[in-house]
Formats: C-alpha cells, sequence, structure tokens
C-alpha cells in the first residue's frame, strides 16, 4: 500500500469520525481517482471510522445524534465508492434479515445496526420498521438468512420479538439465530425468549459475527 | 395480599410533616396495563375520558398504588401542534409523522390550545373524573412531556438531532413553540386541581450528549419547571436512561422529585442530590417487573429500599420506567406487598433479614 493510499485511508476514517460529510465525499473522490481499490476503502477506511464513532459512544463522548451524523459521513462516502466495487469482492456473504418489531417505529438503533453489519461484510435486508413478526419468518426462510436481528425501543413491543423465536421453532427454522437489542432489553429477556442480547450497534457485529460461524452452512 | 392501614393522601400528608406511616409510597407506574386491569383496548384511551379515567381508577383499587396519572403516551402534545400519531388497537400510540417536514415550515408551528387541539381535551375531561373520584384519597398527577422531548416530535428525531450541529437557530425555535405549548398544559392541569409531572426521555444522556442537553433542553425545561413551582405546585420529571452527567443540572432547575431509570446507580443518585430532592426509582420494568418471578420483584423491591431509603428528602419505591402493557398482575401486587412488608420507619435490619 502507497503511503498515499494508507493516508487516505485514515483521512476517510477520520471524516466519518469528525462527522463531515463534505470532507468524506472529497477524499472518497480523490481515492476513487488514484484508482486504489474501493472495497478496502470501506473497509480499512468508513467502516473503521464507524467502529471508531462505536467506541466513542460506549466511552460516552459520543451520543445518538453524533452517531447519526458520523454515519451521514459514512454513507456519503459510500455513495461515491460503491460504484466502484469488483463483485467478486463483496464475496460470499452472511445474509441477516433486520427490522424494527411491529408497534414501534423507532429506527435509529437498528439503521445503525445495519450499517455496521453491512460495512463488516453482512448482506443485509432490511424489513424497516412495525414489522409483524411473520414477516422476519418468512423472509429470513426465503432469502437463506442465517440471523436475524430485531429492534426495539418500547417495552411494549417486546412480546412481538418472543413471537419471532416462537414462529421459528414451530416451522422448524430454529437453526436460524435471533438477535436481539434496544433500549428496554435485558440480557435477562433476551435469554427468557431463547434469543441472543447485544448492548449496541458496534456490539451487534461482533455478535452476529460469533452467530453466523456457529450457524450450520446453508 | 397485605393490607394498608392509610391512604395514599393520608400517607403523603403525613410524610410531609414528618409523622409516621405505615409504609414507603409506592409507585409500580403501571402505564397503559391498566387496561388490561380495566378490559379496555388501548385505543379506547384515544377516544374516551371517562375510560381513562375509569381505567386508572380500576388499578388504583385494585394495586393501592401512591399516586394516579393522566398520561398515555408521548405524543398528545406533538400532535395538537400537527404531527400524525398512528393507533394500534390494543397498543401504545406512536409517532407517525412530525409536524413539518422541512425547516422552512416552522413558522407554522403554533402552540397548542389544551382545550381544543388533538387529544388534549379528552385528557384534560380524564383529568376532571379523576380527581373528583379519587383526589380526596391519592394524589392525582397530569403527564406532561417536556418542551425539548417534544420538539423532536414536531420536527422529526432524526432532523431535529442532525440540526443540533447544522442549524441550532431551529431547534431553538421549535423548542421555544414547545414550550408554549408545555406551559399551556400544565396551566390546565393545574386548573383541573392535579400536579404536573414531566417526562423527558429525549434529555437522557443514553440519546443526547449532555452539551446538547446543555444547549438546547435545559434552558427550556427549566422555564416550564420555574412556571409551575411559581404556582406553588412540586414538580416530579423522569427521565429515561443514563443521567448521571445532568444530575446537577437538572437539580438546579428546581424540581421537588426526580424518577430514575434502572440503569442509573440509585445508591449514588442518592448520595449525590438526595439532599436537595426527592429519590423515585428504579426497580427493573422490563428485566424484574415483566420477565421475572414475584420472588425476583421482592428482592428488587429491598434492594432500592436498601440503597435509598434514608435519602434525605425522602424516597418513593417506583418502576425505573412505565411498566410494559403485560406485566403479570402478581409482580405489580408483589411490589406493593413487599412495600407493605418492609413497613416503617425502615429498619435496615429487616431488610437484611428480608433476604
Amino acid at each position: 500500500m502507497t503511503d498515499t493510499q494508507e493516508k487516505l485511508l485514515q483521512s476517510l476514517s477520520d471524516c466519518v469520525v469528525d462527522m463531515d460529510e463534505d470532507k468524506a465525499t472529497e477524499m472518497a473522490q480523490t481515492y476513487v481517482d488514484n484508482n486504489f481499490n474501493a472495497y478496502k476503502a470501506i473497509d480499512q477506511g468508513l467502516a473503521d471510522g464507524m467502529e471508531r464513532a462505536g467506541k466513542l459512544y460506549e466511552e460516552e463522548e459520543y451520543y445518538i445524534p453524533e452517531l447519526l451524523m458520523c454515519s451521514d459521513a459514512m454513507y456519503a462516502g459510500l455513495d461515491i465508492l460503491k460504484p466502484h466495487l469488483d463483485k467478486e469482492e463483496s464475496g460470499d456473504k452472511h445474509r441477516v434479515v433486520i427490522g424494527v418489531v411491529e408497534g414501534d417505529t423507532h429506527d435509529i438503533g437498528k439503521n445503525l445496526v445495519k450499517i455496521m453489519l453491512e460495512t463488516s461484510g453482512f448482506e443485509v435486508v432490511d424489513l424497516g420498521r412495525d414489522v409483524p413478526p411473520m414477516d422476519f419468518v418468512r423472509k429470513a426462510v426465503e432469502i437463506g438468512a442465517q440471523l436475524i436481528a430485531l429492534s426495539t425501543l418500547m417495552t411494549t413491543t417486546m412480546e412481538n420479538m418472543e413471537r419471532v423465536v416462537e414462529i421459528l421453532k414451530e416451522e422448524n427454522q430454529d437453526n436460524i439465530k435471533v438477535m436481539v437489542g434496544g433500549g428496554p432489553i435485558s440480557p435477562g429477556f433476551a435469554k427468557k425468549i431463547g434469543a441472543h442480547y447485544s448492548k449496541d450497534a458496534s456490539k451487534a457485529v461482533q455478535l452476529a459475527k460469533t452467530l453466523v460461524q456457529e450457524a450450520v452452512p446453508c | 395480599m397485605l393490607a394498608d392501614q392509610m391512604t395514599p393522601m393520608e400517607r403523603a400528608v403525613a410524610l410531609a410533616k414528618g409523622e409516621m406511616v405505615d409504609r414507603l409510597p409506592c409507585n409500580p407506574n403501571v402505564a397503559n396495563g391498566v387496561a388490561r386491569v380495566y378490559g379496555c383496548k388501548i385505543s379506547e384511551f384515544n377516544t374516551s375520558a371517562r375510560t381513562i379515567a375509569d381505567a386508572q381508577i380500576a388499578s388504583y383499587r385494585r394495586f393501592g398504588n401512591d399516586g394516579v396519572r393522566i398520561f398515555t403516551d408521548l405524543f398528545p402534545w406533538a400532535e395538537a401542534m400537527g404531527a400524525k400519531v398512528s393507533f394500534p388497537e390494543d397498543n401504545t400510540a406512536d409517532l407517525a409523522e412530525p409536524a413539518i417536514k422541512d425547516i422552512s415550515e416552522i413558522s407554522n408551528l403554533q402552540p397548542a390550545d389544551p382545550y381544543k387541539d388533538g387529544r388534549l381535551p379528552i385528557h384534560i375531561d380524564a383529568m376532571k373524573y379523576l380527581i373528583d373520584e379519587v383526589g380526596h384519597e391519592v394524589g392525582c398527577a397530569g403527564g406532561i412531556v417536556g418542551p425539548f422531548t417534544n420538539a423532536f416530535f414536531l420536527l422529526g428525531i432524526k432532523q431535529l438531532s442532525k440540526l443540533m450541529f447544522k442549524n441550532p437557530e431551529v431547534v431553538h425555535q421549535a423548542c421555544e413553540v414547545s414550550l408554549e405549548t408545555c406551559i399551556r398544559y400544565a396551566q390546565a392541569i393545574m386548573d383541573q386541581g392535579l400536579t404536573p409531572t414531566i417526562s423527558e426521555p429525549m434529555s437522557s444522556c443514553t440519546v443526547v450528549s449532555p452539551k446538547h442537553f446543555r444547549e438546547f433542553g435545559a434552558p427550556y425545561i427549566k422555564r416550564l419547571v420555574e412556571y409551575i413551582t411559581a404556582k406553588g405546585k412540586p414538580v416530579t420529571m423522569h427521565i429515561c436512561g443514563k443521567t448521571a452527567k445532568i444530575w446537577e443540572d437538572i437539580v438546579d432547575m428546581g424540581i421537588a422529585g426526580f424518577s430514575i431509570d434502572n440503569v442509573v446507580d440509585l445508591k449514588a443518585c442518592k448520595e449525590q442530590i438526595g439532599d436537595r430532592v426527592k429519590v423515585l426509582g428504579h426497580v427493573d420494568p422490563s428485566a424484574v417487573m415483566y420477565g421475572g418471578t414475584p420472588a425476583d420483584v421482592r428482592r428488587a423491591v429491598i434492594d432500592c429500599v436498601q440503597q435509598a431509603w434514608d435519602t434525605p428528602k425522602g424516597y418513593v419505591i417506583m418502576s425505573g420506567c412505565s411498566l410494559p402493557v403485560e406485566t403479570p398482575f402478581e409482580n405489580i401486587h408483589a411490589m406493593m406487598d413487599a412495600a407493605r412488608e418492609i413497613g416503617y420507619p425502615v429498619n435496615p435490619d429487616k431488610l437484611n433479614s428480608m433476604l
């Protein structure tokens, strides 16, 4: 790797952490103009920046609005880089179905997890918000997903997470793992319903990686 | 189920005078779960003041909680200012669309009229029924979402979050008009004879930074608190999630009580601000109250009381947030019974032996 490439990767990562959308676009364009490898720019530049932002969130240096600004900067860079990705570089991806459970329309947390999963090499199908339990299962079976990721901010909708796990069992699809997260969700609750708990977006990526390694390959 | 020796009102009055009582006050915060007690759909709260009041009263008769409150969801104020709200048949209402889509419409935002706009008149009628029928025996509150949190619902959560960086002036404008709605509604609550309580979930350090809270939240919330206290009513405020970094800011607003989430260190809260405000909290509404057994609930209540019973300004056993709708009744009874079993004055040796 040349010095210029390394500097640009660092700069892309910094743009995300510094919430600088315009500069992220500019740096990504410079990177592409130099004909450097686009996948690397996402992996070691933008995703690295989101990971650092996630750490700052854990350390309570950053909060939800900061993460939203970081993700905007990341998406700005992605828009420039995406057309330059070589197909085979995307490789064989693990598939995840993600969404906010029925009864809740808060999707900030879900969107962050989605971004971080995507930039960590997962293929993510986003069902959006207020999603009925059956839809998660249908979509996961249809696309051969190894993982369903469920989010909620509202205590009132937690039963719908349990419903997803139950339906998977009823349909003999319980090789598909379920991970849950969001404000009111506790490790105890996740265990009770037979799901896996993730405290926040960056932990969700680590958990997803562990879960798909355990999963039987389809 | 154990029996109370005093009504919540008798208990509150005696505690305020420093006299003997039967037990610590305890409020499980049943919220929309009162629909399960009363036997109605949650959506009936959107149209019937009578049902809101009757469900609150039914829950109070069943559990004996210290305090009833008219508060169905976070959105009536934003809705009254033009936001769209979705109403599931039997679940809590949610924000569907903010009041304005583009910041160019900011000057279109007008403060709500509590007696005319949206569901606010229904809530005010419910307050009248509540205070007429149980006001002599239990404290009656009107819930209100604070001006900062409400501003998020006016402009959209994502949009307002970004505007704090990109266009602070617009955020201040939204908070200002939001505050005017809050003040009018708080006045309406007091005019019915109830006490306003403020919920400010977006102020949480789990959501926004202390820096943003101080810049955009605190000044407006403080003006609301000052308005209410100037009329002689004490204000209790609840903020979900982490709050330790903003405790001093909250106390400086002049509130009388602070209700904390279960993710907060209750003992640390007592030690830092318990000399200036009453502390309320913080049994876990999800893992313990919804997901646990009555024995788990009893243990959690004892644990909370051990940490905070000696708060100088007073302590109320409470859930860390509104209970999930499907919380088992037996767990709510278990919470009240634990308070009765602990009794008063609280004896730390007895608490230890109960575990």
